[in-house]
């Protein structure tokens, strides 16, 4: 029997090629005004989804996308590619005192098409927060699992099956030998080939990105997909917005250009992320978006700290699945709020994301990445806004209206950080690690675990000494019922301006303290078939 | 990044009293910058070229290859990388980026920031100064009353831009192990 062969085939692109309609904003010169009965802001996880669900009920859709529209044939496993083409500010957004990187995707698929495929449902412990605390209705665990399952579905989340890489497996043998839980991931991928390469885009359309998913799924229902374009800002008329101005982002794509166009719709959904949405509407300048000056405020991030661990075997973390095992022990032991929450996972560990996510220069950086085969690197991600004096972030606007963050780390997570490099360094000399060094301004490569923990609890827990990143930007318009404390109500729609919704991540009240990919497919999938409902 | 308003206004005091010993000194030394390998560079001046001639040396160690022929074309590739990278950065970061290397010229008229506090070296040939300049820089303290954070947010600016141009750049691989992405066809069955 002859054996047909596979290839890894670019459908997508050839999508385009059969007619989906796609204008590359950069390329354009006409300022038309376009109509459409919903005009989305993002294509990430939230407007991703939106769009197919609304364009299969009849519905004409545009989704406007700041980012280009890059598929898997530019998909080359190449870092210095990359980053400056997939990523918000080539992957060098920080907050306002550059203590915390943060790390966005900027692409047709938003964080989806760079993410590293973890999937995880919305805690019920923070469902339970949001509903008894935060004042929103809807998001008990049995109203929210039926949009797991879809959404499971949809994306073809599964257990995954292959043995972890060596990077997930220190973390698996340290908790087991600590006897602290842990467990596997499920991620959203089909026929993946294991290569490791998910931060850098997808090359076998394996992960199940909304670029290759429910944006194709709403191309194939006349949807229209305007790329390398950023919303600027809303036009109101009697409380109603008549049109959302667009801005074509030059050809280099980094910056905006001078060429504007409009569009009218019946709807508008934001879904440009965290930072993003609030950004759009502080840009609007008009009080009935922001009556309680709430917008951006509660932009929450996850806040991670690294440490680094020199192996005795081979590692290679660059290869296989970037993130398969996980801890909440950290997390289901610190509900009572007592001490901040982490959770514990693996980054992939490609040679240019360790070069610089590595404290120091000269001989200490060399010497690290000379042993980098050998390189093991947990993390652990503060599970912020649930406690009191954990409030999170506040977007700004820079005076060339592009947004920042101000985020002040509180003492209640720096000491969570504190914790959690304690947690790592006990873990990965549970592990067998041969030496381990916090990612410290102020520490040394420690080759004992006494030595680790005396300097661990002397360090400083400063901004710009542990170095910090985040890749789970949340909030900033949050949902809630109480219009005095939240942007949105329950069902996703601003509270004043009725014909706007906010279908992304930054509706959370709080950090998910989990991945929040799976959150933000379930949220943007309940609240559009409500829309679709309403407006269908 | 450093930010021209906050450097102004925090060594606006001092800066005048030390402005009188500044111009005593003799003004630094620039090094010439390497050739430009065909690429036409539109960030980096050829003073800046300089100065990161001599910096990607102290800054990348013993990764860089030991052939000397090879540790020249790489720095130089470097600072090609360095361009490219800059120019798809948003242009506010690009400003803060021109203001800091006009702080490592010690240009005392458009930086504002006297040696004395920032401590760039005088001239860029002795790798131990150009060291010193970047543990002073390294170690500064974020809440420092004369600089803020930003000798500090400048030195980790500097080290980032120029590690992910060395360890983006496939000459590099070797001395950190890797074996570069994986080749797709030797996956199809
Ligand atoms: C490297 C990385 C790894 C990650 N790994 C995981 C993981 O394994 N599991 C997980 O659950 N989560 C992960 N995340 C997070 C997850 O991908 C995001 O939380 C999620 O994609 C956010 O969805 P969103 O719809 O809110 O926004 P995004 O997906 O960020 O989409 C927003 C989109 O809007 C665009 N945009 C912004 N402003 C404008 C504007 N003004 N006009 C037009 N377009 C605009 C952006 O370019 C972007 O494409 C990761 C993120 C990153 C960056
Ligand atoms: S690990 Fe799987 S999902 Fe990730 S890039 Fe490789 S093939 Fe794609």
């Amino acid at each position: 029997m002859v054996k047909s062969k596979k290839k890894f085939i670019d459908y997508v692109s050839k999508g385009f090629e059969k007619g989906w309609k796609h204008i590359d904003a950069s390329l354009v010169t006409s300022d038309e005004t376009l109509e459409a009965d919903v005009v989305i802001v993002g294509s990430g996880a939230g407007g991703g989804n939106t769009a197919e669900i609304l364009a299969q009920v009849g519905l004409y859709v545009i989704i406007v996308e700041e980012g280009p529209l890059k598929t898997s044939n530019d998909f080359r496993m190449k870092e210095d590619e990359a980053y400056s083409m997939l990523y918000q500010e080539s992957a060098s957004r920080q907050t306002r005192d550059r203590g915390i990187k943060i790390f966005q995707g900027r692409m047709v698929g938003g964080g989806t098409g760079v993410n590293w495929t973890t999937s995880f449902r919305t805690p019920e412990t923070t469902l339970n927060f949001w509903v008894d605390q935060m004042g929103v209705k809807g998001f008990s665990e049995s109203e929210m699992s039926p949009w797991f399952e879809w959404v499971e579905k949809r994306y073809k989340i599964q257990s995954w099956s292959l043995p972890s890489n060596a990077n997930n497996s220190v973390l698996e043998t340290g908790c087991t030998r600590l006897g602290i839980g842990w467990g596997k991931i499920k991620r959203n991928v089909v026929g993946c080939q294991n290569l490791g390469y998910c931060g850098t885009g997808c090359p076998t359309n394996a992960k199940q990105s909304t670029l290759i998913t429910t944006i194709p799924g709403a191309l194939k229902e006349g949807a229209m997909l305007i790329s390398k374009a950023r919303a600027e800002n809303f036009e109101i008329k009697n409380g109603r917005i008549i049109s959302l101005k667009c801005l074509s982002m030059t050809k280099r794509g980094n910056a905006p250009s001078k060429k504007f166009f409009k569009i009218r719709a019946k709807h508008y959904v934001l879904a440009a992320g965290g930072i993003g949405s609030p950004a759009v509407l502080l840009r609007s300048k008009n009080k009935i978006f922001n009556p309680y000056g709430i917008v951006g405020k509660r932009t929450f991030l996850h806040p991670v700290n690294l440490s680094g661990a020199i192996m005795p075997f081979e590692v290679f973390g660059e290869y296989g699945a970037p993130q398969t095992s996980f801890s909440d022990h950290y997390i289901d032991t610190r509900l009572d709020l007592n001490k901040s929450g982490f959770k514990l996972e693996c980054p992939p560990l490609q040679p240019m994301l360790v070069a610089t996510n590595l404290e120091g220069h000269g001989k200490f950086h060399s010497e690290i990445m000379r042993k980098r085969p050998f390189l093991q690197v947990l993390i652990a991600l503060q599970r912020d806004g649930f406690h009191p004096e954990s409030i999170g972030g506040s977007v700004f606007l820079k005076k060339d209206g592009s947004p920042g963050l101000d985020y002040t780390v509180s003492s209640y997570v720096w000491d969570g950080i504190r914790d959690a490099f304690h947690v790592m360094a006990d873990i990965q000399f549970a592990a067998g690690a041969k030496s381990v060094s916090p990612v410290h301004r102020d520490a040394a490569i420690y080759k004992s675990p006494k030595k680790a923990k005396e300097a661990i609890s002397s360090l400083p827990m400063e901004i710009l000494k542990a170095r910090l990143f985040s890749a789970h930007v949340m909030g900033g318009c949050p949902m809630g019922e109480d219009p005095e404390k939240s942007v949105v109500n329950s069902e996703g729609t601003h509270h004043e301006v009725e014909n706007l919704s906010v279908f992304d991540g930054s509706v959370f009240p709080t950090s998910i303290g989990a991945n929040p990919m799976e959150s933000i497919f379930a949220i943007s999938a309940k609240f559009s078939q409500e829309l679709a409902k309403k407006i269908g | 990044m450093l930010t021209r308003r906050s450097l102004l206004k925090k060594s606006a005091v001092s800066g005048v009293t030390i402005l009188a010993f500044e111009t005593c000194l003799a003004s630094p030394t620039i090094p010439p910058a390497p050739e430009d390998l065909g690429h036409h560079f539109e960030f980096l001046s050829l003073q800046d070229r300089g100065i990161l001639s001599k910096l990607i040396p102290v800054i990348l160690a013993d990764s860089l290859p030991s052939s000397l022929d090879e540790a020249e074309l790489s720095i130089k590739e470097i600072i090609i990388g360095w361009d490219i990278a800059v120019l798809g950065l948003p242009i506010l970061t690009q400003t803060e980026l021109k203001r800091l290397f006009e702080v490592m010229k010690s240009n005392f008229i458009l930086s504002m920031t006297p040696r004395l506090i920032t401590g760039v070296p005088s001239a860029w040939e002795d790798p131990s100064e150009i060291e010193n300049f970047l543990n002073k820089w390294r170690k500064s303290e974020p809440d420092n009353f004369i600089t803020g954070n930003e000798l500090r947010v400048g030195y980790m600016g500097l080290v980032e831009i120029t590690v992910a141009c060395w360890y983006g750049n496939p000459r590099s691989w070797e001395f950190c192990g890797y074996y570069g992405p994986i080749n797709l066809n030797s996956l199809i069955p």
